[in-house]
């Protein structure tokens, strides 16, 4: 290590008493430039200190002999009474005695005028063991004094009657701006990140506007920031003025430099002045407004015309005004917060009351309202259903997922009680929101149940692209300052473009509490509802059992006695001795109604389990499929010649092979069955997703899948029976009219088709021939 | 009875009905196989006499499924658990076609199972069938043989 350079790039005030005057300070060091101890008061004032026991000066600003008429060096040790006389003495002795002056400056009495140097308000306070007094003209012109006690209360009076936040702001401003007769007066509001915004003003008419402008943190430095959570207020009545440096710089008794945090007269940092004369400033005055021991905001004061001195009464009731300020600020906003608030909860709430009612989550982005009109965010997506819903602006699909993932494993959400995450620089936790940084730099997501990922999230954008950043980028560049480079709007503007990239505005508490009691909400909606499909899940249950247990009936306490009443019949016809013909033909039609009536029960039980049962899917051969169904339609043929034609391979497919073979049994024997031609010709075939699918007569929604297809040339069913052919044991023919049936037939193959998410239908031509059509549409596993 | 003849080979029958007990007993008759017809008419009964009949152990056992009280799904479990009877050949014999109850039924060790046909020719000519098998064809544990 070389011990030069680690001795320069110490700061100089760390080795001996530090003056801005002399030492200054540049941009590199100015969040520890020693603010409260600056070694100079501004020169339009002057300094004593005194040692509290015998108030005997130790210190004394150099310019002592203008205002006071006599030089620092001959006050030094010497008694206060040589400035201020034997009365002045006296009276500060006995105020000193009895009034709270620690860290509290207060007004002592006036020292008269004499020679060109005005009347001079004499205020005192003690710190560190030492009394500093400070003087300052009274700024009286000899005219009426405007009573200051009716002025603020009727600015309190006033104040009381905001509706919001910003009203209440504005009637701040602009009261300071009477109050003080300064050029322009700013709210300027601290964000959570620091920056800050001019959130009021009240402006001479000729100036430009700073309402709704944001400037970087950097622009109030950190030790410029911890003075006001201490003092009230700050006056710079002259940018330009001289600093007057403190004779010596340090206390003789104890060696330190002067803590002139309390001292309305301490030297402003050059960068502070530099700052101010580069927006043309002549003059400044800003107050604290503060909310705990937090600061909120600041009061700031510009005047432009030449210096503006505010005198120690007028400041004081500002002082008072900023505390009252402060106090009713905080109800204005509580105020409101608890509006939006209110706002978001109703919104919300008609969001899931929207939800219930639609029976589904997706309403929230594509109904009325949606999230976006509670919170304020320029878009929000769902994850809902295995897929996400979005509305305004948000990444993409495939970059959701990806955030969704993470978001899924982050460790915010492992918290039950309230997993929420939130963010104003989504891409400093997840490298890749970079590339979606324009619409999701602020992030707050929750997730809406633990099981299956579903979660709802908010995005904001990058404040570049919503907030308007004070600094003109053609207002003149950084000026060097007499000790090196200072920091100026613009230069603070460009590096705080830099911080500010891939930044949302931040998420407000009230937001963050909106957000989770909406999941609240909406997880009660999601409890509610699978409570209630548990509920019909086990009426189903029951009602299938029953229907089991009725099939079970049907099947067999039903069909025994039929057993026993064809044995009876069959008996009554072989063993009588005689029979005539009519009695023989209704035992016949006896026994015929009890097969029939069995073969109904058969149709109607293996219906039931149709419905019911489990398909058992696999990539099953629709060739094999139909040969074998073939193969069993087979005894058909015998009646007469057949023909079954397949005009081109069919494909493979995920089914059910058993009930696909079904399906093609019942569609070849009605085929064969309801035929009265003399060449019986059946053909089995498909027509591709990519052929022709819009006929007339086609159902919609089956584009995308092979329609498959049996042809004959039979008798053909009149259009107006195409309903009732599919419904249960309606047959349209007599009921031994080609070779009878239970008319079940298609009602099965509907219920087949049904199971494996298809359609069926049918083309039919009376004489000519009927066509059916399904589809097949087994999804994975199902 | 009118038609048991002298002979070792019992029949036991678990069936409720009379009408499809008469048919199994004309198709024994028509068979001309010679045994002797035991009847129960709930699973609980013919548990009961298998037990009575443990000494000359019956050569089959002829099982209604939906019968009073204990059905034939349970008889059939038990005899199957019974190692005194679990040799005994049941063949189920029922109105149910529900591929639950023929699951079932195997699973529990059933030996053969056949549904009955509604038709009163059809059904008279499976039970002749059955007999002939059961007792003409198939080779029956020896009556007393223990079990292994």
């Amino acid at each position: 290590m070389n011990p030069i350079s680690s001795d320069l790039s110490q700061p100089l005030w760390d080795s001996q008493p530090y003056s801005i005057k002399r030492h200054g300070v540049s941009i590199t060091n100015c969040d520890s430039e020693p603010v409260q101890t600056p070694g100079c008061v501004q020169a339009h004032g002057a300094m004593l200190v005194l040692r509290p026991a015998d108030l005997t000066v130790l210190q004394a600003s150099e310019n002592t002999d203008r205002l006071l008429g006599h030089p620092a060096g001959t006050l030094l040790n010497n008694s206060v009474r040589a400035a201020i006389g034997s009365d002045g003495e006296a009276s500060l002795k006995a105020f000193l005695a009895t009034e709270p002056t620690d860290r509290n400056p207060l007004y002592v009495f006036t020292l008269p005028a004499w020679g060109d140097v005005p009347p001079l308000d004499v205020t005192a306070h003690t710190i560190d063991g030492v009394v500093v007094v400070e003087f300052e003209a009274t700024g009286r012109t000899g005219a009426a004094e405007p009573d200051y006690y009716a002025l603020v209360k009727k600015t309190v009076a006033r104040l009381q009657t905001a509706r919001t936040l910003r009203e209440f702001c504005e009637l701040t401003a602009e009261e300071f701006r009477t109050l003080t007769g300064l050029d322009r007066v700013m709210i300027y509001k601290f964000h959570a990140d620091g920056h800050g915004e001019v959130f009021a003003e009240s402006k001479r008419a000729d100036l430009d506007p700073w309402l709704g402008l944001h400037y970087p943190a950097e622009d109030i430095p950190k030790p410029a920031r911890e003075v006001f959570k201490q003092v009230w207020v700050r006056p710079t009545p002259d940018v330009a003025g001289d600093l007057a440096e403190l004779v010596p710089l340090a206390n003789p008794d104890t060696g330190r430099p002067l803590t002139m945090t309390y001292c309305a007269l301490r030297g402003a940092s050059v960068m502070y002045t530099e700052y101010l004369k580069n927006m043309t400033v002549t003059a400044g005055l800003t107050l604290a407004i503060r909310r705990g021991d937090e600061l909120w905001g600041l009061i700031a004061g510009h005047h432009y015309a030449g210096p503006k001195f505010v005198p120690y009464q007028v400041r004081a009731a500002c002082e008072f005004l900023a505390q009252v300020v402060s106090l009713q600020q905080q109800a204005a906003e509580d105020r409101e917060h608890l509006v939006y608030r209110l706002k978001i909860d109703g919104t919300h709430q008609r969001l899931v009351a929207q939800a219930a009612q639609e029976g589904g989550l997706a309403t929230m982005t594509d109904g009325q309202p949606t999230l976006l009109d509670g919170m304020a965010a320029d878009g929000a997506a769902l994850f809902h259903l295995d897929r996400w819903w979005r509305v305004g602006n948000t990444p993409s699909d495939p970059e959701l997922d990806g955030l969704g993932e993470w978001l899924n494993n982050c460790p915010e959400f492992a918290s039950s009680a309230r997993p929420l995450y939130a963010t104003d620089s989504l891409a400093r936790d997840y490298p890749p929101a970079a590339a979606f940084a324009d619409v999701a730099s602020g992030l707050l997501a929750t997730p809406l149940s633990r099981t299956n990922r579903n979660l709802m999230l908010w995005f904001r954008p990058e404040t570049t692209q919503t907030v308007n950043w004070g600094g003109n980028p053609h207002d003149k560049p950084t000026v060097p300052g007499p000790n090196g480079p200072r920091l100026s709007p613009r230069q603070s503007f460009a590096l705080f473009q830099e911080s500010v990239r891939g930044r949302s505005l931040p998420w407000l508490t009230v937001e963050l509490d909106a957000a989770a009691r909406l999941r609240m909400l909406v997880m009660e909606l999601v409890v509610s509802r699978a409570e209630r499909l548990a509920d019909l899940n086990a009426d189903l249950t029951r009602s299938n059992e029953e229907l089991d247990a009725f099939a079970y009936v049907a099947s067999h306490d039903l069909k025994e006695p039929l057993r026993g009443i064809y044995k009876y019949a069959h008996q009554l016809l072989e063993d009588a001795a005689v029979v005539d013909e009519q009695n023989r033909k209704k035992l016949e039609g006896l026994m015929r109604l009890t097969v029939r009536m069995d073969s109904l029960l058969d149709s109607l039980l293996y219906f039931s389990r149709v419905g019911r049962e489990t398909l058992l899917t696999e990539v099953t051969d629709l060739n094999e499929v139909v040969a074998e169904a073939v193969e069993m339609v087979d005894a058909r043929r015998t009646e007469g010649p057949t023909e079954i034609v397949i005009p081109r391979p069919l494909p493979n497919i995920r089914c059910d092979r058993v009930r696909c073979r079904e399906i093609f049994v019942n569609l070849l024997s009605n085929a064969l069955k309801y035929n009265d031609k003399p060449q019986k010709r059946v053909e089995v075939g498909f027509i591709a997703p990519s052929e022709d699918h819009r006929r007339p007569g086609f159902p919609e929604g089956v584009s995308g899948l092979p329609i498959y297809y049996v042809k004959d040339n039979g008798i053909g069913i009149p259009a107006r029976h195409f309903e009732q052919v599919f419904k249960m044991f309606k047959r349209l023919h007599g009921r031994d009219d080609f070779g009878g049936g239970t008319g079940a037939g298609l009602t099965i193959v509907q219920k087949l088709v049904e199971r494996h998410h298809g359609r069926v239908w049918l083309e039919s031509t009376p004489g000519t021939g009927t066509t059916f059509y399904f589809t097949l549409s087994c999804r994975e596993g199902a | 009875m009118p038609w048991t003849q002298q002979t070792s080979v019992t029949l036991v029958i678990v069936e409720d009905s009379d009408e499809d007990f008469d048919t199994v007993c004309e198709a024994v008759k028509r068979s001309g196989v010679a045994v002797e017809v035991q009847r129960a008419t709930t699973g609980g009964g013919g548990l009961t006499l298998l037990g009575e009949l443990a000494a000359d152990r019956p050569a089959l056992v002829l099982m209604d499924l939906n019968t009073p009280g204990t059905d034939g799904r349970e008889a059939l479990v038990a005899i199957k658990a019974n190692p005194a009877l679990k040799a005994i050949p049941v063949v189920v014999f029922s109105t149910s076609a529900n591929p639950r109850d023929v699951g079932f039924c195997y699973a529990a060790g059933a030996n053969a199972y056949h549904v009955k046909p509604v038709r009163y020719p059809d059904h008279l000519q499976l039970v002749i069938d059955l007999v002939g098998y059961w007792f003409g064809r198939v080779v029956l544990p020896a009556v007393g043989a223990t079990n292994p």
